[in-house]
């Protein structure tokens, strides 16, 4: 990421990522849930590749809040 | 009771990816909504991969579901109701050229010339 690009994050940035962390931390569970009771293996399989993806997003979300997080002003305003 | 329930899934197959392809839908809006309100361009850029990306998952999943037969496919709109709403859509277009040429008559002339235009200050000079 170009770091001319990196601006302090938004309360409201803040609140999407934490937002969609939980979403695909569901979305992780219920795959796995789906993966236990398919019998069929191409679904298993699509799904466990599924699972990677919403794995890759987690690992982006969080990335970025550690990237943003000495960009953060140190008193709330 | 408990034997019965360990032989039985908890919830069917077909309900529980049902589950994800709503919450898949549901994470696209968020994904989306959080695009538009960004104002870091790097956290705007990772929600616009993210979007697409959960686009794709929810693309995907609903092709293995109507696939397997756990999706009932819409029904075909009827060739009469496209017919009016493209007779509909065409007024609207003649509509919105109209419109245009009214107010910015310069507009045609203007991407004619486009290519004898320079695009800007000249990097030689």
């Amino acid at each position: 990421m170009n770091v001319s690009q990196m601006q302090p994050m938004s309360n409201k940035e803040l609140e999407y990522i934490s937002d969609c962390i939980s979403n695909e931390d569901l979305l992780i569970k219920q795959c796995a849930a789906a993966a236990v009771v398919s019998q069929n293996p191409t679904i298993s399989q699509a799904i466990t590749q599924h699972i990677r993806t919403h794995e890759q997003h987690l690992t982006k979300l969080t990335g970025a809040l550690q990237q943003h997080q000495n960009l953060a002003p140190t008193q709330g305003h | 009771m408990n034997s019965q329930l360990q032989n039985t899934d908890l919830l069917p197959l077909e309900d529980i990816l049902n589950t994800i392809l709503c919450d898949l839908k549901r994470s696209v809006r968020e994904y989306t909504t959080a695009t538009t309100e960004s104002n870091c361009p790097s956290i705007r850029q990772m929600f616009t991969e993210l979007t697409d990306s959960t686009l794709k998952l929810q693309g995907n999943l609903y092709q293995i579901m109507s696939q397997n037969n756990m999706y009932t496919a819409p029904t075909p709109a009827p060739r009469t109701e496209v017919s009016k709403q493209l007779q509909s859509a065409q007024q609207t277009v003649q509509k919105a050229q109209q419109f245009v040429q009214q107010r910015v008559p310069n507009m045609n002339a203007a991407y004619q010339q486009q290519p004898n235009i320079p695009s800007g200050p000249s990097k030689f000079m």
